[in-house]
Parts: structure tokens; C-alpha cells; sequence
């Protein structure tokens, strides 16, 4: 099979006004609440164990859904393990092929899926409508490498001997996804999983069921086989039973750094009887840095800024949590950032002018709003009030300066719309406030001196280091994605080794000389 | 109208404004200006490391700071012509650095000396006279950061409310010019200005153009008030394709307000690279020709500035680009744009905003076909680039005015080095002129 080769499945152009009436058309037509089963091979049980609801407007049920038993966890994975074999004897060719043909499934589906996004997540548009694209690019993207990756590796060949490596597939693979990115982050891990011949367990995140029963539609429907994947909503024992599993050979996990560490704890705890060692495929939180140097473009570094920090309400891995900036520019950075975040929108994810939305659910809300009180008992907050709709997960997008250097606010994942400012004396001293923090996920740098560029680029620890941008928006092919030291296992998700995580390498020498002779 | 009946007209114009060009022999600086440009517009890597310098300056703290980011960007230039290899050794001592920052300064501030008028529009009167009395005309353009706060808007539409105070009144003392002051379509204000509507609020969002428009509509509406008071036209300039919807809209919403239907002149812009200028353009005139004015709305046509934003901005979104990718595409819809626009009159009127030489006969050509006076278009140069167009235009009776940056030298060349660039590349006329490409080449149908 010959394919054109990879490219990111195009943005909807949503400065055009036509664009914007079929979005908002396709969430008119959306019907909603969806029914979410445990869905087991053939097996479909529905139930309302588990409800997700419209963050912007809670009495609105967006999906209900079974929540799984940890029974049917051990079912899945059974049934996963028995798909296993004829699947992995699949030619990659043909799993590619099914894995194009959901991404076409997605593709005829756009604005729905996007609507689909924008309700179970209050994802805005244009973040809803990236959400589906991205997704569409893993299936794409993995694609193709899955059939690379078949032909193996080179090895050194001298006479008489015959030398060869292969990518075998581990088994079976326990996703275990978030909610921020509904469709794209499960379809990610998925489709690496099944590209390269493992099955997969999918457990979405509790918060959207909806949307990871479209992932696993958009799977049968291009044709991966029903034991090859399995649907298993649920809340956090569900997923601990199927990673606890014996028969479960990769876990993939993207979400909180705690729920990440004990999925660790529990690849290690090697049961009797365990056949495999299971590997952790882990992609986890952040404190992410934007450094600001004196000779920064403050036209470009306030709005980008601004979209790190704010944009789904910061409720991104690569959101931006703290601002670094030289003396010399802090004071004009800052009264530029609060004038800024004054003129923010919060409202419904579905109004095109919203800037901020609301977090996923009221824990969220509650905890964001906490910290935010703590950091004005801290520190000194900048930023205005905003009118804010009275229902919905809504919270006030907040600057604070002035933090004390232990600050809670200056190291947990607050995943909010927070946004700390420090003064520091030169980027250097940036680079070493980052280099003291366990995480390493994104950073930005805004400076104009090349060689200042190349010293943060030397120094700088982060899995995803922006130079003059937004943290956020990477990009399948183009930013593979993910983080270093606690805030990940170091893979990158959309990057050209990604597939190697799901795979176990074999070589198989042969011994070609018979009576002396090379056969 | 036959395009064969025009053909020869436009040869007949272009060669006589070529004819009617300025000598460069009395002008051993512009000479000097000039061959820096070519050298700059020949060699991308070293056109980037200028580009990257003019825009860092205003943010530079010392003559050292300067020197640094001066050789930091020149290190990058991978085949250093000897004065960059003499600049880079400079560098490695503190007294070189000084020097060379202090010669960086110079060089870009006696750059922008050439293309910004002042610093403020009380410094550009001596300028804006001169000009007046050569006859041209002239529209202030202020320059300025970025605005991403509500304050920075007021700044700004304050600063315009001061031009036009500033302008009014210096204008009215000036000479009598019938040329410039009045078409068939009736009298033409004196003084003018430019205003960016990204400038005047700080929420221009592409996927929600009615949240910036409803942002600056406050601030717009007090500036069109006092330009009518005034007397004074406000023109609204048309930036990226992003703001498109927002600022049209806005401007022909407020422009039909009752109370505007008396005055100010006003006008907005409309920009031939774009594939879809045919489809705004009727949009236009059927508001415009649905919205009687006193003074017609005055429609500026121009290439368009942002040619390499909306390149690259399609390009990493994988949508169809949206401008022409071809010169000459963009050059004969230029040209349709213009016919289509003069024939309009006089629900518009037509400002014709070019240094192509083609594009610019062209529309003299069509006009005069079409039965127009010489006064019923207008032809419209930037300071700085087009200032030989503007005097061989004026000279030869027709109504010209130039467009004119004014701001803080070292920031306002920051701003205006990209659209500098954009005019420096190797297509454009001036560049053709310079490096001696025959008449009959440059005066040349699209194709």
C-alpha cells in the first residue's frame, strides 16, 4: 500500500463566517443524552451508573453511561487477550487500513464530533474542532508508521549468518485517557496500540463517555475487529482493576501526576504467575514556564500569554502556570497582562467571543477557586473582575504577583485559569528557578538575541520548549509531544518513535552455512 | 470599453511619467539608501538580520545591548560580506560594541528619517506644507505598539482625536489647491488620517468579528464626529485577512448611522491580492450605491501588505491560500478592480494606492477612457518609497497624495519595517526600476 504521505488534517477556517453557521448548526442538531454502554466484543450493556453534564450548563445531560465493574474490566481484558493473536497476525498494512478508514469515519463527521467535544467538555470551537483534527492525525500519523516500523530494523550482515530484527506487537493494551482531550488524546494511545498490533482496553475519562464511545465507533466502524477494542466507562477502580490485570502488557495513560505515579507502583508489582513485565507509557501534568527576556516583542508576548494561560480555561498539560520576566520589563509586562485578562470573555464554550470557558466540574471549580484565594492571601492579585454567568463551572481568569518563593501557587498543577508573574534578574535566573521544579513539560521563551535563544534552549529541561509562541497547539508530526522528569515516562506522543513504546523488539539470527557452504 | 482602446493610453502615461521622474544624480544619498535596499533585497539572510535588528531596537536598553543583538543576528548571515565581517569583530570589545551600536542607531534612525514624518503631527506640519505646496496632498498614518488593553485603545483613539485637532487647522491656513480640493463629485477635505481599527481595540478576534466591532465602534464613532466637526476625512485602513469581516462591517454599520449621512468623507480599503476582492467589492457598492452619502465613500484599492502573513498563516493551517500567488494574477485583478471602481462613480470615489508604474497608468489611462477629469481619481504613495512617484504624478497635473507614517523614530520603524520589506521585494516596481529593467518591461500587460 502506497499513501501520500502524512499531513495534519486542516482546521476548520473559522474567520469565515459560513464555517461558523455549520458549527453552530451541527450543536443545534446534536442529540443528546447519548447512551454509553460497557462495550465488550459483541457485548453492549447499557446503564446510567455514570452521567456526564454540560459544564456550562449542569442540568443539561450530554451522556449516561455504564460505569464498568471490575468483573467486566477483567472481562474486557479477556477478551482482548483472545483478539490478540489473529490481530497481531494482521499484516500492518491492513490495521493500517482500518485506522485510515476511521479516520475518514471522523472526517464525515467533523462538526459533530466537534459539537459532541464542545458539550461533554465546554471546549470552545476552535479547540473543539483541533480536538477531532488531532485525533484524525494519530490515526493517520500512526498509520503510516506502524507499516514503516513492520519492515524492521537494519542490522550488521556478514557472511554466513543471516540477521534480523522485528517489532512484535506486547498484547494487550490498557488506555486509560483524560478528558481535556476527549477524542484526540484516547484516539492517540489507541490507534498507536492497535496500529502496531496490540488490542486495547479503552477506559475514558468519567468526565466524557460521550466522547470515548465515538472513539471506539470510529475504531469498529473503519473495521478493527470488536475483540480488538473494548469500551470500559467507568470512574478510577475500573481503571486500577485493568491496569492491575496480569494479562494487560502496556498501560497508556495520560492525566494527573499522583494517578500516573500509581499506575507505576502497579506495573512494578510483579504478581506470581505474571508472564510480562508491564510498561508504562505515562504522559502527566506540568508547571510550565514562559520566560520573558528584556528585549521580548511584548505585542506578541502578551497575547500569547494570554491564549497559554487562559485558553479552555487552562485546563491544558501545556497550559502556561507561570511567568518569568526580566526586571527591566516586568512592571510594563504586567500592567499590559492585567489590562489584557481585563478585556478576557468568560462564557459558554458555544459563544464564538468567549475567551475563557468554564472547567470541567464543580470539584474543579471549587479547587481552582481555592487557589486562587490562596494566592490573593499570598500574593497580590492583578487582574479585574468579569462578569461571569451565574450557572456552570465558571471561574475568573486570575494574575498574581509578588508570591513568596514557596508558594503553593508556584508548584502544583493547579489546572485552572491562574497565572503567576516573577520578576527575575536576567533569563538565567529563570532557567534556574525551572531547572528547581520536578516537572518538565512545556516552556515558552520570548526573547530576540539568538544567543540568549540558544542558552535556554541548552539549559532548558522541557519535554516541548517554545520559542516566541504559545505554549499550547502542538501539532501531530510537527511538536510530538510530552514531557520529562515526574511529568512523564519521556514519550512523545505524534513523534516519529512514539510506536516503539507499544512494541517488543525480537531478532532472529540464522545460521546459513551448511558443510561450509552459504544456503 | 475595448482593453484594446486602453492599451495604447497606458503606454502613452507610463512613458511620460517615467519621463517626468526625478533625476537621482542630485541626490547622492538617496543613491546610497537605495543601493543598501538592493544589497538588503538581494540577499534574504542578510535582509532578515537587518529586518530582525530594526525590530529589536526599540526594545535595545544600551548602545552595547544594541551591538550585541547587531552581531548576534549578522553571526547568522552564512556568507559575510566585509563590512559584516568588520561589524562582527567590532563586537569583541566593549568599545567596538559602543561604536557599532552607536552606528546601528544612526543607521536606522536616519532610515526612518526617509519614511516617518515626525514624531508627533505637530513636528510633521513643516513636512505635510511642503508636500501641500508641491501638491500633494497627504494622509497621517500614526504609528504605535500593539493594543491588547482597553487603555492602550484610548491612547490610541486619543492620539487621533489630537492629529486631527492638529491637522484641521494647519491645513485650513494653507494655499488654495483646486486640484486637491475638489472632484466631480464635490469638495474633498484637507486634512486626513489613517486609523487602524486593530489599534483601536484590543478584541479583534477572527472567529468573533462582531466582539471587536462592537468594542470599537464607541471609540470610532467619537473620531468620525470629530472629523466632521473638523472637516477632516478619517480614513479606516484594512490590515490581515483576521480583521477583515470586523473592520468592513463596522465601518459601513456606523457609516450608515443617521447621523453620519451628512459627513465626515470617510473611507475604507480594499485589497486586490485577496482572491475573494471581486465579492467584497460588490458588497461594497451595493451598500454604498443603498447608502447615499454627501460625501461618497472613498474606496482605496491596494495590492495588500500582509501578502506573507496570509501565506504563511494558510500554509500551517492547510487552508487554500487566500491571496494570489502569482504577480501577475494579483496585477490584473488589480487592474479589473480599478475599472470596476471608476465605473462605480459616484457612489464611491476611487483612490488608486500603487508604486507599480503599470498599475498606476492604468488607472490615469482608464479614467480618462471613462470620460473622468484628472482629479476624479486619486493616486496615493507611500512616503519614503514612492516620493519620486508622487512628484512626477504631481507634476503632471494629477491628484496625488501620500500616505504618511508618523511616530517615534526607532519605534515606528519597528512597525513599519515589515511593510517597508514587503514593498523592497524583488517584484516590485521600484526594485525593477533600480536595477534598470526596460520601460516597455515594467509598463508590460499582466501575463
Amino acid at each position: 500500500m502506497s499513501l501520500p504521505p502524512f499531513a495534519n488534517e486542516p482546521v476548520l477556517e473559522l474567520r469565515r463566517a459560513s464555517e461558523r453557521a455549520k458549527l453552530t448548526a451541527a450543536l443545534g442538531e446534536l442529540e443528546l443524552p447519548l447512551r454509553v454502554p460497557v462495550w465488550i466484543g459483541e457485548k453492549w450493556r447499557s446503564g446510567d451508573e455514570l452521567v456526564s453534564t454540560d459544564p456550562g450548563a449542569p442540568e443539561r445531560v450530554v451522556a449516561r453511561s455504564a460505569s464498568a465493574t471490575a468483573d467486566e474490566a477483567a472481562d474486557a481484558v479477556d477478551a482482548a487477550r483472545a483478539a490478540f493473536g489473529p490481530w497481531a497476525a494482521t499484516p500492518a498494512a491492513e490495521r493500517a487500513g482500518a485506522l485510515l478508514r476511521a479516520a475518514a469515519w471522523m472526517r464525515e463527521r467533523r462538526a459533530q464530533l466537534a459539537a459532541l467535544v464542545l458539550r461533554e467538555c465546554a471546549k470552545p470551537w476552535a479547540e473543539a474542532d483541533a480536538d477531532v483534527c488531532e485525533a484524525i492525525d494519530f490515526l493517520e500519523f500512526y498509520a503510516r508508521g506502524a507499516i514503516e516500523l513492520a519492515e524492521g530494523a537494519a542490522l550488521l550482515q556478514v557472511p554466513g549468518e543471516r540477521n534480523e530484527l522485528r517489532y512484535a506487537p506486547r498484547g494487550v493494551c490498557a488506555v486509560i485517557a483524560p478528558w481535556n482531550f476527549p477524542l484526540a488524546i484516547p484516539m492517540g494511545m489507541t490507534a498507536a496500540a492497535l496500529a502496531t498490533g496490540n488490542t486495547v482496553v479503552l477506559k475514558p475519562a468519567e468526565q466524557a463517555p460521550g466522547c470515548g464511545l465515538r472513539v471506539v465507533e470510529a475504531l469498529r466502524a473503519g473495521g478493527v475487529p470488536a475483540g480488538a477494542i473494548a469500551l470500559l466507562p467507568g470512574e478510577g477502580e475500573a481503571g486500577a482493576a485493568l491496569a492491575r490485570h496480569p494479562d494487560v502488557a502496556t498501560i497508556a495513560f495520560t492525566g494527573s501526576g499522583p494517578v500516573g505515579l500509581e499506575l507505576l507502583r502497579i506495573a512494578a508489582d510483579v504478581p506470581p504467575g505474571a508472564r510480562q513485565l508491564k510498561r508504562v507509557v505515562a504522559e502527566m501534568g506540568g508547571k510550565n514556564c514562559v520566560i520573558v527576556d528584556a528585549d521580548a516583542d511584548l505585542d506578541e508576548a502578551v497575547p500569547a500569554i494570554l491564549a497559554s494561560a487562559f485558553g479552555y480555561a487552562g485546563q491544558k498539560c501545556s497550559a502556561a502556570a507561570r511567568v518569568l520576566v526580566h526586571e527591566a520589563v516586568h512592571d510594563v509586562l504586567v500592567e499590559r497582562l492585567a489590562g489584557a485578562v481585563a478585556g478576557l470573555q468568560v462564557g459558554p464554550a458555544e459563544d464564538f467571543a468567549s475567551d475563557v470557558p468554564p472547567v470541567i466540574e464543580r470539584a474543579a471549580q471549587q479547587r481552582v477557586r481555592s487557589y486562587a484565594e490562596r494566592a490573593a492571601a499570598d500574593g497580590t492579585l492583578v487582574s479585574a473582575q468579569h462578569d461571569v454567568p451565574g450557572e456552570g463551572w465558571y471561574c475568573l481568569p486570575v494574575i498574581v504577583g509578588g508570591l513568596p518563593a514557596d508558594s503553593a501557587i508556584l508548584r502544583d498543577e493547579i489546572f485552572g485559569p491562574l497565572l503567576s508573574v516573577e520578576p527575575v534578574r536576567d533569563v538565567d535566573e529563570a532557567c534556574d528557578r525551572i531547572d528547581a521544579l520536578p516537572v518538565a513539560l512545556t516552556g515558552a521563551l520570548f526573547a530576540r538575541n539568538p544567543r540568549t535563544v540558544a542558552r535556554v534552549v541548552a539549559r532548558s529541561p522541557v519535554g516541548n520548549l517554545y520559542v516566541n509562541r504559545s505554549t499550547t497547539g502542538a501539532m501531530v508530526g510537527r511538536q510530538p509531544f510530552g514531557g520529562n522528569r515526574l511529568s512523564g515516562t519521556g514519550t512523545k506522543a505524534g513523534g516519529g518513535d512514539y510506536l516503539l513504546h507499544f512494541v517488543e523488539p525480537r531478532v532472529v539470527t540464522e545460521n546459513t552455512l551448511r558443510h561450509g557452504l552459504v544456503v | 470599453m475595448d482593453p484594446k482602446d486602453l492599451e495604447p493610453g497606458i503606454q502613452r502615461v507610463g512613458r511620460q511619467l517615467a519621463g517626468a521622474f526625478p533625476s537621482r544624480r542630485g541626490h547622492p544619498i538617496k543613491v546610497l539608501d537605495e543601493r543598501a535596499m538592493n544589497l538588503a533585497s538581494q540577499d534574504a539572510e542578510l535582509r532578515a538580520a537587518l529586518f530582525r535588528f530594526v525590530d529589536v531596537m526599540p526594545a535595545c536598553r544600551s548602545l552595547d545591548d544594541l551591538a550585541t543583538h547587531l552581531t548576534g543576528f549578522l553571526d547568522e548571515v552564512g556568507d559575510q560580506p566585509p563590512p559584516i565581517s568588520a561589524a562582527m569583530k567590532m563586537g569583541n570589545t566593549k568599545a567596538g560594541r559602543r561604536a557599532l551600536g552607536a552606528a546601528g542607531a544612526a543607521g536606522v534612525r536616519h532610515m526612518a528619517h526617509r519614511f516617518i514624518v515626525g514624531s508627533d503631527p505637530v513636528d510633521t506640519l513643516a513636512t505635510l506644507r511642503s508636500l501641500w505646496r508641491d501638491g500633494i496632498a497627504s494622509s497621517v498614518d500614526l504609528l504605535g505598539e500593539a493594543t491588547v488593553t482597553a487603555a492602550e485603545a484610548d491612547r490610541y483613539a486619543a492620539r487621533c482625536a489630537a492629529a486631527l485637532d492638529t491637522l484641521s487647522p494647519a491645513y485650513a491656513a494653507m494655499k488654495p489647491d483646486e486640484l486637491l480640493e475638489r472632484d466631480a463629485a464635490g469638495p474633498l477635505p484637507r486634512a486626513n488620517l489613517s486609523v487602524k481599527v486593530s489599534a483601536l481595540t484590543p478584541l479583534l478576534r477572527a472567529e468573533a468579528p462582531e466582539r471587536g466591532q462592537r468594542d470599537a465602534a464607541p471609540r470610532l464613532r467619537q473620531l468620525l464626529r470629530r472629523a466632521d466637526r473638523l472637516g477632516a476625512h478619517l480614513h479606516i485602513d484594512m490590515e490581515s485577512l483576521d480583521s477583515r469581516e470586523a473592520v468592513l462591517e463596522l465601518v459601513l454599520e456606523l457609516l450608515a448611522e443617521p447621523e453620519f449621512a451628512a459627513g465626515p468623507s470617510s473611507g475604507i480599503v480594499l485589497q486586490a491580492y485577496l482572491r475573494d476582492s471581486p465579492e467584497t467589492l460588490d458588497h461594497v457598492l451595493e451598500w454604498a450605491r443603498a447608502t447615499p452619502r454627501e460625501h461618497p465613500l472613498v474606496v482605496r484599492l491596494v495590492k495588500g501588505a500582509y501578502w506573507d502573513h496570509e501565506v504563511v498563516e494558510a500554509r500551517q493551517h492547510g487552508w487554500s491560500v487566500p491571496v494570489f500567488e502569482r504577480k501577475a494574477d494579483c496585477d490584473a485583478n488589480f487592474e479589473a478592480l480599478t475599472r470596476r471602481l471608476l465605473e462605480a462613480r459616484p457612489a464611491v470615489r476611487v483612490a488608486i494606492a500603487s508604486h507599480n508604474l503599470r498599475s498606476v497608468s492604468h488607472a490615469i489611462a482608464c479614467n480618462r477612457l471613462l470620460g473622468g477629469g484628472d482629479g476624479d481619481v486619486e493616486l496615493q504613495v507611500l512616503r519614503g518609497l514612492g516620493d519620486d512617484l508622487g512628484h512626477a504624478l504631481a507634476q503632471s497635473g494629477l491628484r496625488v497624495r501620500s500616505y504618511c507614517p508618523v511616530g517615534d523614530l526607532v519605534a515606528g520603524m519597528a512597525y513599519l519595517v515589515r511593510r517597508l520589506l514587503e514593498n523592497t521585494a524583488n517584484e516590485g516596481f521600484l526594485h525593477g526600476q533600480a536595477a534598470g529593467v526596460p520601460l516597455e518591461q515594467l509598463l508590460a500587460p499582466p501575463a
